[in-house]
């Protein structure tokens, strides 16, 4: 009791805070009916249909819509926002039809606690699926996930005892709350369902989580380094959509009221890709849209006059689109003609096939070729472009920028050694990229890491920031040993990164890029943030991410994406990303590689400010009047090892740096020379 | 005898293992150049299959028909590449794997009309009359798929290995862009990669059809199995297929004789996922190291 | 024998080269230097097919080839040893060295009989490659992948020759190694253009050499006329 009190309180209090934050009331009122007028019209129409319209086949439609509606929204978390194929879906639509099926016959579960737990059973084994089948990726990823599929229709059918295996099972519909499930309520109920999912999907696409998602499709890579966790974000978004196919399976199993494992197999699978491509990945309406087309289709498909129709339809859309495309030549000529082709061949189908039942497959087959190559991003995708055109809505202002300070936290310097290598060692083949290094970083200090391409200097920072472990050698920070091999762990213990070759979240925009890997903002637990209650903090990491981009002047490019920025002006986006993490240890590789001038004079001036608040920095460039006029400490490596050590000053002069440059050892190049102190590294 | 009834059964499984393990080398032969692999690979053995069934079926005698469905194999192989790859390979996207997929439903479901839905016997003039062989029942046709696989994989490995055509296809493995600047044209080392798999495929169809007959379902669930061959060996290493292969087939006869032939699909669907536990890259597979 | 005339190329939205012009004549050796990130690689890589330009043109021998595939370009006469070496690693040293004249040798049999002349030739050039002809590309130590990835190149007999950071990754006694093949190899006639960050090493091997920043070429000359502009240090070492 004394918990739900608390949880009561903590989400009252929550919304009471919520609506402090909310903007001038005005604009948000007209935003809402802007944006959120569509859903609300097209639910209203939804839930009045059976009102009208009494027809026992209708109403069937109009709940598998629903409940196909559930299921898409959950296969699209997979397919669209982790860019993973999933053909594995099916399966937890079935497993949480059973354990809807068998929970009310055997457990005397009512209907909720039975959906509750379809619902789990979904969750559940989606996470025992994605747990290793996430380690992989692509063609073994779908494969992995439609051996489970199989699996889980050969269990169904083959445990008689509990399932009835292929006889099939019935299944009750029992009454809720004392309210008889007729078809008209449960379909209502489907309804709920669907909004539900709706509005809990959306919170939880629209939060951290959902720039996550985002995030790990651009840059694994980076999404590990930031601290973010590709795979642990990747196993809960799948175990999350499994768990809408376990709901959807419950709801399925309580319309059909019988089950049989035969349901659940590969040709389900492939009518729910049908409806996700269709409709357009990576949104909740193209799962829609998807959703309605896939319901309806078989009947689209059994008038002969209404298929006709709709392939010459189709025929027309894909030649007039591909003929203008072709014309501009904007994409590659077989995207415009393979649309063409399919679609030519399915109104000749038409015309020419007796019963389009038997072709069905073909049918499906047809147009979703046409889709996938014509209109990769869906109907959605391709209606969003013109009505983001039609309602141009400014998106919402932006908070005050944070204080700096308050961002990053001004750290005492000690002095003391922050990171130490000792003997290092990094191996590829026969390659002996790094080749023993020791090497200590003291707190405080800008540490240069010089040497000639190819010298090891990347690889010593690859293999600290965990990208490669080591083939020998200790690292300490702190004096404590440092994760070795994962960029997330390492990420966790205060080293933040950026990369020669850039890896920013290209389709995010800059303010996204920081949000998604600052540190210490974000404590909301899940159910909070599916609720939607998390505003508050939103503005906390917009606040604190716009004092990072002030820091490296970019904060007029906040809503910029990142991939439309100029390549300056991404190089210092991956230096404030890194800083959301608020890291002691700072590694910046390369960063003026590629630089005009102008920039890199920027880029010396924030490497100032930045340190001025703290932070060590490991500083690998090229240039060295920067390493000059930045580093306290320098050290050079060539072929994989330390050659010289100590300030700048004392490195220029080292005849083996000025040896490892020219790479001509031999007296007559160091006559060459014009004097010792050479303009050579001034 | 009871040893005898179990090695009989690990004999007979092993054999139909062979079979799993021609399709996932075809799986092996594209990934090494491409990265992809063609979903519908099970529709191309059966559409070959019964593209041979034709060939006999109009008086084409055996020993012509098996290189005329091979060579149909290879096209139907070339066609996938061009529809259903090549785009996607372009755009660096994996869409290929969805549209293999969607090539394969069209395949099946053309197959189904044409074709009709029955399974159809295929005639050979291998004996299926058993012989023995030190107490173990055998017979040719169950042989030929041995000889058959062997013979195959042979060819290629030593096409592979002593051609210099062979060699670009392990260099476009190895290297694709470093390929391209000797003058190997990646895209059709692509092609030629399909080809052979379709090959692969059409013969895998031709060797299995007189055990299992001739119908558009004849190979989903060997595809499954093959699918599991792969990537349980990991798709980097012939070798690693066949014994993968080998083994797969003898532990399903043995699930099937000891729990009953329901069961038969279990073991490759729980080797992959224990696979996919422990050695996600496959037991021969190898590791791949991350760039920056 | 190569031209390149106001190329402009890059990768996505991000443009590397905006306007790159130069030439390498018969016969000569022409070096092309700069710091990082200023657009070598990306010359090479355009130059040889495996960037396409968005706009300019480059000739060889005459012939236009921009906008060709990469495989096209090697088949008509340029061979390009990429930075980073990229030998073929599961491949045998001598399988690395006959799939360099893959473009002109047949593709089933009798190959390496064909070969047989060049593969004598970097044998000599790179005793080492011999000794170790057998053993896969992969395992051999950083000096002698360059040395393999600098014969590979050689087998094709190329009308011109891109050398990209022969010395990336090496010992400085090993970098003297590969300058001195590299005026060998200039004594026996090659035309190559040669990318290095060793601006001194590079000179003194070089007929010709450009100095490229910001993606444009900055400066040009012979190596006398550039030793003496101080730019030309400023702009590999910054």
């Amino acid at each position: 009791m004394a918990v739900e009190a608390v949880l009561t309180t903590t989400i009252l209090d929550r919304i009471y805070r919520e609506i402090l934050y909310a903007e001038n009331k005005l604009t948000m009122w007209k935003r809402l009916l802007l944006v959120r007028g569509a859903e609300i019209v097209v639910f209203l129409l939804l839930t009045a249909i059976p009102l009208e319209i009494n027809n026992a086949y209708a109403l069937g439609l109009l709940t598998l819509l629903a409940v196909y509606g559930i299921l898409l929204i959950g296969l699209d978390v997979t397919v669209g926002y982790l860019g993973q194929i999933n053909l594995g879906h099916t399966a937890f639509l079935g497993l949480g039809a059973y354990a809807a099926g068998l929970s009310v016959s055997y457990l005397g579960f009512g209907v909720l606690g039975a959906l509750g737990l379809s619902l789990v059973v979904g969750l559940v084994f989606g996470g025992i699926l994605a747990l290793p089948a996430l380690r992989l990726e692509g063609p073994q990823f779908a494969l992995a996930t439609l051996s489970f599929s199989a699996l889980t229709v050969t269990t169904l059918n083959e445990w008689e005892g509990l399932t009835n295996g292929a006889q099939g099972l019935q299944v009750a519909r029992p009454d809720l709350f004392g309210l008889q499930l007729n078809a008209q309520n449960f379909y209502w109920l489907c309804l709920i369902f669907l909004a539900l999912v709706w509005l809990v999907m959306r919170n939880l696409l629209s939060s951290q989580w959902g720039r996550a998602f985002e995030a790990l499709r651009d840059s694994p890579i980076a999404t590990d380094a930031m601290g973010i966790g590709a795979y642990r974000h990747k196993v809960a978004g799948f175990a999350i959509g499994s768990a809408l196919g376990g709901l959807a399976g419950g709801l399925y199993a309580f319309n059909f009221q019988y089950l049989q494992p035969q349901t659940f197999v590969y040709d389900l699978m492939i009518i729910l890709l049908l409806g996700i491509v269709l409709g357009g990945r990576k949104s909740l309406w193209g799962a829609f849209v998807g959703a309605s087309l896939i319901a309806l289709l078989p009947n689209l498909l059994s008038s002969r006059i209404v298929f006709q129709t709709l392939s010459i339809l189709g025929f027309l859309l894909a030649f007039s689109a591909g003929a203008r495309c072709l014309v501009k030549k904007k994409t590659k000529p077989f995207q415009a003609i393979a649309p063409i082709v399919a679609m030519g061949t399915l109104v000749i189908g038409s015309l020419v096939v007796k019963n389009t039942e038997d072709w069905r497959q073909a049918i499906f087959a047809l147009m979703l070729f046409s889709v996938v190559v014509g209109l990769p991003e869906g109907l959605m995708g391709f209606a969003s472009h013109f009505l983001a055109q039609l309602f141009r809505l400014a998106p919402p202002s932006l908070p005050e920028a944070s204080p700096l300070d308050t961002v990053l936290v001004n750290k005492p310097v000690d002095g003391e050694a922050l990171l130490e290598l000792k003997n290092l060692k990094r191996y590829f083949g026969g390659v002996k990229a790094v080749d023993g290094i020791s090497l200590s970083i003291r707190s405080g200090q800008i540490h240069g890491l010089l040497g000639p391409n190819g010298s090891g200097k990347s690889t010593v920072v690859n293999v600290i920031s965990g990208l490669y472990p080591p083939t020998a050698g200790e690292m300490l920070l702190h004096g404590k040993p440092l994760p070795t091999g994962s960029l997330f762990k390492v990420s966790r213990v205060g080293i933040s990164r950026t990369f020669q070759n850039l890896q920013l979240f290209a389709e995010l925009t800059a303010l996204d890029n920081v949000m998604v890997a600052m540190k210490g903002v974000y404590r909301s637990v899940l159910p909070l943030v599916l609720l939607g209650l998390i505003k508050e903090e939103e503005k906390r990491a917009q606040a604190d991410s716009l004092a990072l981009l002030t820091l490296v002047d970019l904060k007029d490019l906040a809503r910029s994406k990142a991939k439309d920025l100029t390549y300056g002006a991404q190089r210092f986006l991956e230096i404030a990303r890194a800083l959301a993490r608020k890291p002691d240890l700072l590694i910046l590789d390369e960063p003026a590689a590629g630089l005009a001038h102008p920039d890199v004079t920027r880029l010396v001036e924030i490497i100032k400010r930045i340190h001025q608040q703290g932070v060590s920095i490991i500083l690998i460039e090229h240039h060295m009047d920067v390493v000059s006029e930045l580093c306290g400490m320098v050290t050079v490596l060539d072929g994989g090892k330390i050659i010289a050590d100590g300030s700048p000053d004392e490195v220029k002069r080292h005849p083996k740096v000025i040896e490892a440059y020219l790479g001509t050892p031999d007296d007559e190049a160091a006559k060459a020379l014009p004097a010792s102190d050479a303009p050579l590294l001034a | 005898m009871y040893a005898l009834i179990v090695t009989q059964m690990v004999v007979s499984g092993v054999l139909m293992g062979l079979i799993y393990a021609l399709i996932a080398y075809g799986f092996q032969l594209t990934y090494a150049t491409s990265k992809s692999i063609n979903f519908g690979q099970g529709e191309l053995v059966m559409v070959s299959a019964f593209f041979s069934l034709t060939l006999l079926n109009v008086g084409v005698p055996y020993w012509l028909m098996v290189p005329g469905g091979m060579l149909f194999g290879a096209l139907l192989g070339l066609v996938v590449e061009r529809a259903g790859v090549r785009l996607a390979l372009e755009q660096k996207s994996e869409g290929w794997i969805l549209m293999t997929i969607i090539l394969g439903l069209f395949a099946f479901s053309v197959a189904e009309n044409i074709w009709g839905r029955d399974d159809r016997p295929f005639p050979t003039p291998i004996s299926s009359n058993p012989i023995q062989i030190f107490g173990i029942h055998i017979t040719p046709v169950e042989i030929s798929v041995a000889i058959g696989v062997f013979a195959l994989m042979g060819m290629i490995e030593l096409f592979k290995r002593k051609t210099l055509l062979g060699k670009a296809f392990e260099a476009v493995s190895a290297d694709r862009d470093a390929a391209e600047l000797m003058g190997i044209s990646a895209t059709r080392t692509i092609m030629l990669s399909y080809g052979l798999s379709g090959v692969v495929a059409a013969l895998a169809g031709i060797l299995i059809a007189p055990i299992t007959t001739v119908g558009p379902t004849m190979a989903s669930a060997l595809i499954l199995k093959a699918f599991s061959v792969a990537v349980v060996a990991g798709l980097d290493s012939g070798f690693g297929v066949v014994v993968i292969g080998m083994t797969l087939g003898a532990l399903e006869s043995l699930t099937s004789f000891y729990l009953g032939s329901g069961w038969r699909e279990a073991p490759g669907l729980i080797l992959l996922i224990l696979a996919l536990a422990i050695r996600p890259m496959g037991v021969f597979g190898k590791a791949s190291i991350r760039k920056v | 024998m190569l031209v390149v005339d106001n190329v402009h190329a890059g990768y996505g939205a991000s443009e590397v080269l905006v306007g790159i012009s130069l030439e390498v004549r018969k016969a000569t050796v022409v070096a092309l230097i700069g710091a990082n990130g200023a657009g070598k690689t990306t010359t090479m890589r355009t130059i040889s097919g495996n960037v396409k330009p968005t706009q300019g043109r480059v000739l060889l021998d005459g012939k236009p080839v921009q906008g060709l595939d990469a495989s096209r370009i090697a088949r008509l006469g340029l061979s390009h040893s990429p930075e980073g070496r990229k030998v073929f690693g599961p491949l045998s040293v001598e399988d690395n060295l006959l799939l360099g004249a893959y473009s002109r040798l047949p593709a089933f049999f009798g190959f390496r009989r064909q070969a047989e002349r060049e593969l004598a030739h970097v044998y000599q050039l790179f005793p080492r490659l011999r000794e170790r002809r057998s053993q896969a590309a992969g395992t051999l130590s950083g000096g002698e992948q360059q040395m393999l990835a600098i014969g590979r190149a050689l087998m094709a007999n190329p009308k011109v020759m891109l050398l990209d950071e022969p010395s990336m990754g090496l010992a400085p006694v090993i970098v003297q190694e590969v300058f001195n093949t590299i005026r060998r190899l200039k004594e026996e006639g090659i035309t190559l253009l040669l990318v290095e960050q060793f601006a001194k090493s590079a000179l003194e091997v070089a007929d010709y050499a450009y100095v490229i920043e910001h993606g444009r070429i900055a400066l040009e000359g012979t190596p006398a006329d550039l030793h003496k502009d101080e730019r030309v240090l400023a702009a590999y070492l910054g």
